[in-house]
């Protein structure tokens, strides 16, 4: 229903267009290029994208051109073409420099978004904590001074602060490793890639040549896509090696992670294997939260490299 | 049919009543711009900002006037396009500058349209007084 609405629409456009272009031939005037500025802002607000306008500008202008024009009149008509066009495209100059700035936005948004994660992640890992510890203190201390049965009873609340402590703890990694500010990109990686290789059994090297201090955001985001890619790989690539590695490019940083592992299986990852799907799902909403890009194919000779672009600010 | 009038070299006025008037003041404002020596792209958007304040006026204020002005300091060149109405006025006006208020669907047209297409760009509204918008674009 909606597709055929919104052809109905793009043929009456496109019809309204050559005419307008007609008569901006026939009369080479401002109303007409008033017409066309209309006729582009009608074209925007119903959906249709610059393709489509370059599409319906060339088919009015193949109705236009069917007769043939003298050498100097030709030259006219091309001019005339072209200034149509223009005219019709500047609303979506309009709506493309609003996207521009609603994009600038969006970043510092995201970097506001992160530094509030950065401070709540760190009152819960430092302070929440501290105060844990407090309170298994004064727990311990009254157990100290309490019949050997009593104390057993405290012995269950206070397993239960354990239980909170490490939530609380994992609360606080989601929300910002704290490894990053404690140490820094390229040695939490390093780290990232040890405690892996101990729990999973593979190689990790990692790899970084990075010359400019990165933002919070764009540090997180390496860290979680490298975490999921490697936690990916320990799952399903039967790999002995991973090699990350994190290279600052002129005004881009480029990290990839590849393995030597068994390989892509692409329908794997459309249909059964919803685990490694999900992993990759996020690491791609986190990449083009940031303007990035992604690309996932196979390793030379053998294994999967996943390759992620994420433009710096200027 | 449109009255106005070009009464000084570097300025025109145009009063603002109808569509038509829009085409005049665009016609106006592309004329001057082009002498105060703007490139072709930027005539159209000149011309499409002209576009976006005068619906503005037709549409909130049944009638009103923009004067195009050229300026030629010493450092910069330029066009100045005012639009006044004495219409009801905008008692927010930061909520018409935001995208999607008066144009729907947040595509970014209308005011906030002319103001990306323009360098400076002023509002100025008082309710039940009227409005007046204060754009400028410089040669490049």
């Amino acid at each position: 229903m909606k597709g055929t609405t919104v052809n109905h629409r793009r043929r009456e456009l496109a019809h309204d267009y050559a005419l307008g272009l007609q008569h901006y031939l026939a009369e080479p005037e401002e109303p007409a290029l008033a017409r066309a500025h209309e006729l582009g802002r009608k074209a925007l607000t119903d959906g249709l994208g610059v393709l489509e306008m370059a599409t319906i500008q060339s088919q009015a202008m193949s109705s236009v051109l069917t007769g043939s024009f003298a050498d100097g009149d030709q030259a006219h008509v091309l001019e005339a073409l072209e200034k149509f066009f223009v005219e019709a495209l500047t609303p979506f100059e309009m709506t493309h420099r609003g996207f521009w700035e609603a994009n600038a936005v969006l970043h510092r948004l995201n970097d506001v978004l992160e530094g509030q994660a950065k401070r709540i992640a760190s009152a819960l890992h430092d302070e929440a904590a501290q105060l844990l510890a407090s309170v298994h203190l004064a727990l311990a201390d009254v157990a100290s001074r309490l019949p050997p049965d009593r104390a057993k009873e405290l012995q269950a609340a206070r397993g239960l602060l354990d239980q909170i402590e490490q939530r609380l703890r994992n609360l606080a990694h989601e929300l910002r490793p704290p490894i990053l500010d404690d140490l820094g990109l390229v040695p939490a990686l390093e780290f990232l890639g040890d405690s892996m290789s101990k729990r999973w059994g593979f190689r990790v090297m990692v790899q970084a040549s990075i010359e400019q201090n990165l933002s919070a955001t764009v540090e997180t985001t390496l860290y979680r896509i490298t975490r999921e890619a490697l936690t990916n790989i320990a799952k399903h690539a039967k790999a002995t090696l991973a090699r990350v590695s994190l290279q600052q490019a002129a005004h881009q940083i480029v990290c990839s992670i590849r393995d030597d592992g068994v390989g892509l299986d692409a329908t794997a990852l459309v249909n059964g294997n919803r685990s490694r799907g999900l992993g990759l799902l996020e690491i791609q909403e986190r990449t083009a939260a940031l303007g990035g890009s992604l690309r996932l194919g196979p390793n030379e000779p053998r294994g999967t490299d996943l390759t992620i672009e994420i433009p710096l600010e200027r | 049919m449109a009255d106005h009038m070009a009464d000084k070299d570097g300025e025109a006025r145009v009063r603002i009543r109808s569509s038509a008037d829009i085409m005049a003041a665009r016609q106006q404002g592309r004329a001057l711009a082009s002498q105060g020596g703007f490139s072709s792209s930027d005539l159209s958007i000149i011309a499409s900002a002209i576009s976006e304040v005068a619906q503005n006026i037709v549409q909130y204020a049944n009638s009103g006037e923009i004067i195009i002005t050229l300026i030629n300091n010493t450092t910069k060149k330029g066009v100045e396009i005012v639009a006044a109405d004495q219409g009801p006025g905008i008692g927010d006006v930061s909520r018409v500058m935001r995208d999607g208020y008066s144009t729907g669907k947040g595509l970014g047209i209308g005011l906030p349209g002319a103001k990306r297409l323009m360098d400076e760009f002023e509002i100025a509204s008082e309710v039940g007084k009227g409005t007046t918008v204060r754009m400028k674009k410089w040669v490049t």
